[in-house]
């Protein structure tokens, strides 16, 4: 099947080849029309308004909400709109009022946005003791494309300290695999909407409802309160309360839209595509003896970081670039935002990594190759 | 023939003439986050002229190719007048336009030799 039909930048482009999806996914006709029409049709503030378009335009945001929460097994007030993974997990760090010597475990593999504001509001520690007091993990390394085991890995860490508040970075999972926080049982789950078919802006922080009555607000102003006078005000119950002023609307809209999308196509469609496309990659990808690939090829959704250790093949970003200008062959290199990953590694210089969305296809893939071809006869001067 | 991976720039890459240290040379570096390019360039100066520079670290082609040419050309120069030198110069001595990403990497060297305090 070729979902490029419902991707309006391919009818502009149809010779992009997008692969770099777990940078942001491109976005669909219908996300996008869902975000015109509220622009066209009910541009309103959501909450404050008695009139019938502010009214359409609460109903729209709320019902976003309830979308969210049935796409992760959550109830409607647990979950919070932020501005994306990154916004949700500074979230977390502030409003559990985590302190200087306040113990998180994270790991090396970990998203900066998972590790530095640990390393900066907290103390971080890489073994759970009865100390810890937050878990810091990843559902998907955006680098190794791993599925890790979180399930179990909670359970390990609840046994050790049953206290322990568990924090998933959920931003490369959620649009390849179903996701069920209650069944994770973890406290927090943050994603973004941009890696999910949806608008950049908005993203989504899924609290356990016991954990969010210990949070305080970590931004102040309006629709967070219930009250407010000149000596004191109080706050609104629920996820509002981490809402404070107008939220992106339109975003948040357009997100519900993008579930939908994703719902539409299914999961298990989604991952029968995906999957047969990430073997295909790795097939092709395994036959350049110069390309390595880094971290295991098991359990791997489609997204791959690959080096070359010969000095004389340039780095990353001479093969990102040549694969760009010459192909249209879209992927990243350097770090991915995982610079401890790669110091560990010993590959100081990054990696290029392709990472698929539902429109690829082979045709995405063998250009890929081509590129690479193409980079080996520059740098061997053939 | 690519247009900017041109034999020349893969020579200075590939097989630079200035990769090394100098011993009691003085030193300066920097780091290009977006790509993980990192350079030291230490050089000599005798009567406010550089007589000899080297330079050490990883990087992309462009980044390696662009300091080695540069320094090619600033032996012999004052550090003054390099010091003074624009962006668009090292453009003009790899013989290459770059795109705007690609600046950061070739304005790497030029970067650290700025840096150099006598
Ligand atoms: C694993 C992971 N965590 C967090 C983020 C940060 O997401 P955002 O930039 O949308 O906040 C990303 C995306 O770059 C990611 O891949």
């Amino acid at each position: 099947m070729n979902y490029k039909k419902y991707f309006p930048i391919f009818k502009k482009q149809p010779n992009l080849h997008y692969l770099d999806s777990g940078a942001t996914a491109l976005k669909p006709q219908v996300v996008i029309d869902k975000m015109v029409e509220y622009y066209t049709d009910y541009s309103a503030n959501i909450h404050r308004g008695l009139y019938p378009i502010s009214e359409r335009a609460t109903e729209e945001y709320e019902l976003a909400r309830e979308k969210v929460a049935k796409f992760i097994n959550a109830k409607m007030e647990e979950i919070i709109f932020t501005s994306g993974t990154t916004d949700s997990i500074n979230l977390v760090a502030r409003a559990m009022g985590l302190k200087k010597d306040d113990e998180v475990v994270v790991e090396i593999e970990a998203h900066h946005s998972n590790f530095v504001v640990w390393q900066q509001l907290g103390k971080i520690v890489f073994e759970i003791t009865k100390n810890t007091k937050i878990l810091a993990i990843t559902h998907v390394s955006n680098v190794l494309g791993q599925i890790n085991d979180i399930k179990s890995i909670i359970e390990q860490a609840r046994k050790i300290n049953p206290e322990i508040v568990v924090v998933v970075d959920g931003a490369q999972a959620v649009a390849h695999m179903p996701v069920d926080v209650t069944d994770l049982d973890c406290d927090f789950y943050a994603f973004s909407g941009h890696k999910m078919y949806g608008p950049t802006g908005v993203g989504v922080l899924y609290t356990k409802a016991k954990r969010q009555l210990e949070m305080e607000p970590a931004k102040f102003g309006g629709g967070m309160i219930k009250t407010v006078s000149t000596s004191e005000s109080t706050w609104a119950n629920g996820p509002e309360k981490f809402e404070a002023g107008t939220p992106p609307i339109a975003e948040v809209i357009g997100l519900g839209e993008a579930i939908d999308f994703i719902n539409e196509i299914g999961f298990e469609e989604i991952q029968k595509h995906e999957k047969e496309l990430t073997e295909y990659l790795l097939e092709k990808i395994g036959e350049i003896n110069w390309i390595k690939i880094l971290g295991s090829r098991e359990n791997k959704l489609g997204l791959v970081a690959m080096y070359s250790d010969d000095p004389k093949m340039g780095t990353s970003h001479d093969i990102a670039d040549i694969l760009g200008r010459d192909f249209n062959v879209c992927v990243r290199a350097g770090h991915h935002c995982a610079m401890p990953l790669h110091t560990k590694f010993g590959i100081e210089t990054g990696t290029v990594r392709a990472s698929l969305g539902i429109y690829n296809t082979r045709e995405d893939i063998d250009e890929l190759i081509k590129g690479l071809s193409k980079t080996w006869m520059i740098f061997t001067k053939k | 023939m690519d247009d900017l991976y041109k034999e020349i720039i893969l020579d200075h890459y590939q097989n630079p003439n200035h990769r090394g240290k100098l011993i009691d040379g003085i030193e300066a570096g920097e780091v290009n986050m977006s790509c993980g390019d990192s350079l030291k360039i230490s050089v000599k100066i005798e009567e406010d002229k550089i007589v000899d520079a080297k330079f050490d670290g990883g990087g992309c082609a462009i980044s390696m190719a662009a300091v080695d040419m540069l320094l090619d050309k600033v032996i012999g120069m004052k550090l003054t007048d390099v010091k003074k030198m624009s962006g668009a110069e090292i453009e003009e001595i790899m013989g290459v336009e770059l795109t705007p990403s690609r600046k950061k990497c070739a304005y790497l060297g030029l970067e650290v030799l700025k840096k150099i305090e006598i």
